[in-house]
């Protein structure tokens, strides 16, 4: 998947990179993402051999690594909800230099926390920044893997790293969620290694959780929910860059009543076409997994959403037809407004499914990510 | 009819230029002194304020501790456990830049916690472009400055070049990443002097890894600081910011209302000029206005052609004091931000920013006392039957006739005043009202002063110069209407001057007996301080060991100052090693007894007399002090002579404050030379064990020398006002003793005419001016003398509550009498040169 984190790590050192304080002119991503300086980092440039529980833990020396969680969730009354738990390991050198002060760093983490409330067309989102060190923020694989940005954590119970806990609350919005172990981890792209476009180490390394059958309570307005559902976690990182014609992307992420999981993500070209780069997986029920290309899949957008926000016009509505995979699906966001208005700015929300896929009809759920809509990134940094 | 008038005004002002000129010049450093005064003063507290914001962003509380600083666990604690969003660390201090030698306030902080505080460096600042630079973040000692900071820094480009900075006693190497460039002047002031740095850089630089100075909070409602609260440490406080800085802004309000008490002087001295001047204008054409109340003009015209007259002059006057005050100001500043810097805190005041009150508070008493000044001789002049009015006798033999009644009422003024200073107590602003009912008072006891003096001065003069002299001295006597008021004016300026004089050199002579009694380790060792007076900067525990080992020394006393909450507030605390042989070194007002140090190592503190003062605390009164055991209280046993700390210090025991603080740090090192041992070799040992480290290593007799300097630094404002009123008075008795002999100039032709030489003219009018300048200089001796007393009784003594020995300085009244004499005697020159130059016939046809 092709998260909004590179746009956010191009903002990041096109703030490193211009001259500092200055009123420079401010920089198109494309244009920032050109000369980045990540020398010292290490590169997603070659094959790796992934090792579970491990790599769910933290891989320093990349740029970049986000655990990344989203889930439907509903009480058995049937109240739905959608939650979004991000957290970033932001890293702004290569190495952490020896300190005298524990509050020493070089890195940073970003949260992201959203429950949408489907019943009562509420939607709350929360960001947070935290240095990494004095116990503030980090993440770690020993005893058990642990990624925490003060009182927001994700956790392994013991040292299968799965089952998950969750633990996120702000302004009395608050959830505490169990993902159980669930499909085992899908690598993506060949093997794990994503390639974001032609450039050796324009890459990632990135494998996905596409089902984890999720419980525990939600909070909102005073009230607590048990809920129960299904979570998908996606863990990638990396120290790469946006191919320079990219301007945003739409990422699916989707889960069917027949046991099958679609994630297929499609980056968009300032022409707006789909950049051959973009990909997805399709998983049966029984494990069986069709890779998508570009040319695999044909997108439409049905219909389009006016942000209040931002005045950006978001898709609101998809047709998704994977012809190889005979995959033919209806996608339609749960509640309108799903815009997380955090630094960068875009639209992650919950989505219903209905469509079939060879040839059975299937429903389902998931989340999609928008992003490049909101005018530019840079430009809505700069509000 | 009135047109006429205001020809005549107009032609007597063209006819006496100079006479209108020194009115204005008058008028104009009457104001300029008290305009300048106020405005540095203001500029100061305005520069405080700002900084004061910048520090305290948004916050509405604050946790603060003991000198030891806040653990960072309780700001893991309250962001982890209590889920507290708008909490941020900071640590804060003060360094040196080396190659400028500029001191810089230092403000490490977290940036991705600053957002709700100051936005300009928070969470997203980190991520936006041309935002925070990475750098400040991960490289150890990135600083930020703002860009009028990095021009006194000499530095031109962000280049991130290593520079050498100071930090109590150890040198560290910051870099500039970036330079701030903020839109609008406020912020611009309020970055003034500040260094940005990450929060780790701060910890490592003042060696504090795991503390934290204090954390910022916004607590918008009860159970958010019911959190906060249920895990604050004992140790630590919770206080809202604006009570902090008000606190901390109180400490130099005793000493802005000293320079405004000087200032109020150089007015008092000026109004006298302004008084002077003016009356001497209307009195002159006391015949002029007899004759126009002759010929039909109402009493009313005459009174309101008088005031105009003096009304554009005021506003004349005032102008040019205003314009004139602004730029005197200018220089002020730096004094006043300087005294504030040695005695309180770093406070970055770079230029003078005028506001309006201190502007108008001087338009105000330059028009008001002009007017006044010119009122009384009119009102006399108008009320006057106009057949009287033209008899100058007449005018005399009224003046004389009120001169009993003035001096009364000048003895019951100064009578006044003194019962006054017992009742005045703590009240200051009692305290001015004395001083000024006896200045006053003693000027309107000067003219029957001087008509007492002027027989035996008649005599005295007469067998030294025969005829002439006696003549000298009776015509002062004979136009005492114009002599007297010119007399006090001069008295009143050589008078404060003496007051200022004696109290400044009555303070240094306490503080060196002081220094003398207190400084009696032959070496101390400290990191050098930021604000002089205030040694708080730790010395590293690496280099105490490696100085204790040193060869050579007997014994060392240990000294850990800082600010400590009590329940008076915040108080610099000093503990110290305090051994039999030390007990010697305290001067105490007053104690508990026998058992004084028994208790002090047990559960007593020793307070100085300020903080005994100001707090009002007696000895046997308990004082809470918060620690981190929680609070502890003490008796004090005893309050003594303290002159270092103009707002109080507590002293405790080193091994009781190590039990109560969890705080390993030593500010200072007093030691004692072995028998035997050079006290200049032991200097340099300890020098060469310092290492790297930057510390202050000196001899007592260096220390007391420096101490003195430092109190003289301070004093370089009062010294400048005083100065100032010296300057003031001179040019306005120059200017009044040259009017007063100019008007005589039909008088001395009449005399040249029959017989007078050139040469015994100049005899005369000097001899005259002189015995003027003589009567106001020994009349200012004793009033003079009054106003130290009241200076240093009452005055310093509710302000700052320190005991001042007054001792008295011949010197300084030899000086007082020699300035009195000059200005007198010069003020007879132009005169007596004009008038010997002009031929006799000339002279006479010209009147």
């Amino acid at each position: 998947m092709m998260h909004r984190w590179w746009l956010l790590i191009a903002m990041l050192l096109a703030g490193c990179a211009a001259p500092p304080a200055l009123p420079t002119a401010r920089l198109s991503v494309a244009e920032a993402l050109r000369a980045p300086d990540r020398a010292g980092f290490l590169r997603a440039d070659r094959p790796r051999t992934f090792s579970f529980p491990a790599d769910h833990g933290p891989h320093p020396g990349y740029a970049v690594e986000w655990w990344y969680v989203t889930a439907n969730l509903a009480t058995a009354e049937g109240r739905r909800f959608g939650v979004q738990f991000t957290l970033f390991h932001i890293a702004l050198a290569p190495d952490a230099p020896q300190r005298a002060s524990e509050w020493g760093s070089h890195s940073v983490m970003m949260g992201h926390f959203a429950v949408a409330d489907i019943a009562a067309s509420r939607f709350h989102a929360f960001e947070r920044f935290s240095r990494v060190g004095a116990g503030l923020a980090g993440a770690t694989a020993s005893p058990l893997v642990r990624v925490w940005l003060e009182d927001w954590s994700l956790a392994a119970l013991d040292e299968r790293a799965v089952p998950l806990r969750i633990d996120a609350a702000q302004d009395g919005v608050a959830v505490a969620l169990q993902l159980d172990a669930g499909d085992p981890p899908v690598l993506q792209g060949v093997d794990g290694l994503s390639q974001k476009s032609a450039a050796p180490g324009n890459a990632s390394y990135y494998y996905s959780m596409m089902r984890l059958p999720t419980s525990g309570t939600i909070r909102v307005d005073g009230v607590s929910y048990a809920v129960s559902g299904d979570a998908w976690l996606d863990r990638e990182w990396s120290t790469s860059a946006l191919g320079e014609d990219q301007v945003g992307w739409d990422w699916f992420a989707l889960q069917l009543d027949d046991g099958s999981e679609l994630m297929y993500y499609q980056l968009r070209r300032r022409d707006g076409t789909a950049d051959p780069a973009s990909k997805g997986v399709v998983i049966t029920g029984a494990g069986d997994r069709t890779d998508l290309r570009a040319a695999d899949v044909q997108l439409a957008v049905t219909r389009t959403w006016r942000s209040p926000r931002t005045a950006a016009d978001y898709p609101a509505e998809w047709r998704l037809a994977a012809p190889a995979a005979a995959v033919n699906l209806e996608i339609t966001p749960l509640l309108a407004d799903q815009e997380l208005p955090t630094t960068v700015v875009y639209w992650e929300g919950a989505v219903r499914v209905q469509g079939t896929i060879a040839g059975r009809a299937v429903r389902g759920h998931g989340y999609v990510e928008l992003t490049g809509y909101a005018d530019d990134a840079a430009a809505s940094l700069g509000r | 009819m009135t047109r006429t008038l205001w020809l005549l005004s107009w032609r007597h002002l063209r006819r006496h230029p100079w006479q209108m000129a020194l009115a204005v010049l008058g008028v104009a450093l009457g104001v300029a002194v008290v305009v300048a005064i106020d405005l540095a003063n203001a500029s100061a507290s305005r520069a405080f304020a700002i900084s004061a914001e910048t520090i305290s962003g948004r916050a509405t509380h604050q946790i603060i501790a003991g000198p030891g600083g806040v653990p960072t666990a309780l700001y893991t604690r309250l962001r982890l456990e209590q889920g507290i969003r708008a909490a941020a660390p900071l640590v804060e201090g003060a360094a040196v830049d080396l190659a400028s030698a500029t001191t810089l306030q230092v403000l490490g902080v977290d940036p991705p916690a600053e957002a709700p505080f100051r936005p300009y460096l928070g969470g997203a600042a980190l991520l936006r472009d041309g935002g925070l630079p990475a750098a400040f973040f991960t490289t150890p000692g990135a600083a930020i400055v703002s860009r009028e900071t990095a021009t006194r820094l000499g530095i031109t480009d962000a280049d991130g070049a290593l520079r050498e900075v100071r930090i109590g006693a150890s040198r560290v190497s910051a870099s500039i990443v970036a330079i701030l460039e903020p839109d609008d002047a406020a912020s611009q002031q309020a970055l003034d002097g500040l260094m940005l740095v990450d929060i780790a850089t701060a910890q490592e630089w003042f060696g504090v890894p795991g503390r934290l100075t204090r954390i910022d909070l916004i607590i918008p409602d009860d159970a958010t600081l019911a959190r906060v609260t249920a895990v604050l440490p004992a140790g630590a406080t919770l206080e809202r910011p604006a009570q902090r800085s008000a606190a901390i802004q109180q400490m130099t309000a005793a000493f802005e209302l000293n320079l405004s008490a000087l200032s109020l002087l150089a007015l008092v001295v000026g109004m006298f000029l302004i008084f002077n001047t003016i009356s001497f204008s209307v009195v002159q054409r006391r015949d002029l206005l007899g004759m126009l109340r002759c010929l039909g003009v109402g009493r009313g015209q005459v009174l309101g052609l008088m005031l105009a007259e003096a009304l554009l002059v005021a506003l004349v006057g005032t102008a040019i004091g205003l314009g004139l005050g602004v730029a005197l100001g200018r220089g002020l500043v730096a004094l006043v931000a300087q005294t504030i810097n040695d005695l309180y805190f770093t406070v970055s005041v770079q230029a003078l920013s005028i506001s309006w009150a201190p502007l108008l508070k001087g338009a105000a008493l330059g028009i008001a006392a002009t007017l006044l000044a010119a009122a009384v001789p009119a009102v006399e002049a108008a009320a006057t039957p106009p057949r009287t009015v033209l008899r100058r006798s007449s005018y005399e033999a009224r003046v004389r006739r009120l001169i009993p009644w003035v001096a009364a009422a000048g003895a019951a003024a100064i009578i006044g005043g003194a019962v006054l200073v017992p009742i005045a107590q703590r009240d200051l602003v009692l305290g001015f009202v004395a001083l000024f009912a006896v200045t006053v008072g003693a000027a309107a006891l000067t003219p029957a002063l001087v008509l007492l003096a002027m027989h035996p001065a008649q005599a005295l003069l007469g067998r030294v110069a025969g005829l002439l002299g006696r003549m000298a001295a009776r015509d002062v006597a004979a136009a005492i209407s114009r002599t007297s008021v010119a007399i006090a004016a001069l008295m009143i300026a050589v008078a404060v001057t003496i007051g200022v004089g004696l109290m400044v050199s009555s303070f240094r002579q306490t503080v060196a007996r002081w220094l003398e009694q207190t400084l009696v380790a032959d070496v101390y060792v400290a990191a050098p301080g930021i604000a002089a007076n205030r040694l708080d900067q730790p010395v590293p525990p690496a280099v105490i060991e490696r100085l204790l080992t040193t060869p050579g020394i007997e014994r060392v006393r240990r000294y850990r100052s800082g600010d400590l909450a009590t329940s008076v507030g915040p108080v610099f605390t000093i503990a110290l090693d305090v051994t039999p042989a030390d007990q010697a070194t305290f001067a105490f007002v007053d104690d508990i007894g026998a058992t004084l140090w028994s208790r002090f190592a047990t559960d007593g503190v020793v307070i100085s007399e300020p903080l005994a003062f100001h707090q009002q605390l007696a000895v046997g009164d308990a004082l809470t002090i918060r620690t981190d055991r929680g609070p502890q209280s003490f008796t004090v046993v005893g309050i003594f002579y303290d002159y270092g700390n103009d707002r109080g210090v507590v002293m405790m025991p080193y091994a009781r404050y190590r039990q109560l603080f969890d705080d390993p740090m030593i500010t200072s090192l007093g030691v004692y030379a072995a028998d035997g041992t050079s006290v200049d070799g032991l200097v340099e040992r300890l020098r060469a064990a310092a290492g790297t480290a930057v510390l202050t290593i000196r001899s007592n007799a260096t220390l007391r020398a420096a101490s003195l300097e430092i109190f003289d630094r301070t004093f370089a404002i009062t010294r400048v006002l005083q100065l100032l009123a010296t300057i003031v008075a001179f040019i306005g008795i120059l200017a009044a003793l040259m009017a007063l002999q100019l008007e005589r100039a039909r008088e001395l032709a009449v005399m040249r005419a029959t017989g007078l030489t050139p040469g015994q003219l100049w005899g005369l009018v000097l001899a005259q001016t002189g015995v003027m300048g003589l009567s106001a200089g020994l009349i200012a001796i004793p009033t003079g003398l009054a106003m130290a007393l009241l200076l240093i009784e009452v005055i310093n003594r509710r302000s700052f509550g320190w005991t001042l020995w007054l001792s008295v300085d011949p010197a300084l009244l030899v000086q007082a009498l020699l300035v009195a004499l000059v200005a007198a005697l010069l003020g007879g020159i132009y005169p007596a040169w004009r008038m010997s130059r002009t031929p006799p016939a000339l002279a006479l046809r010209e009147e």
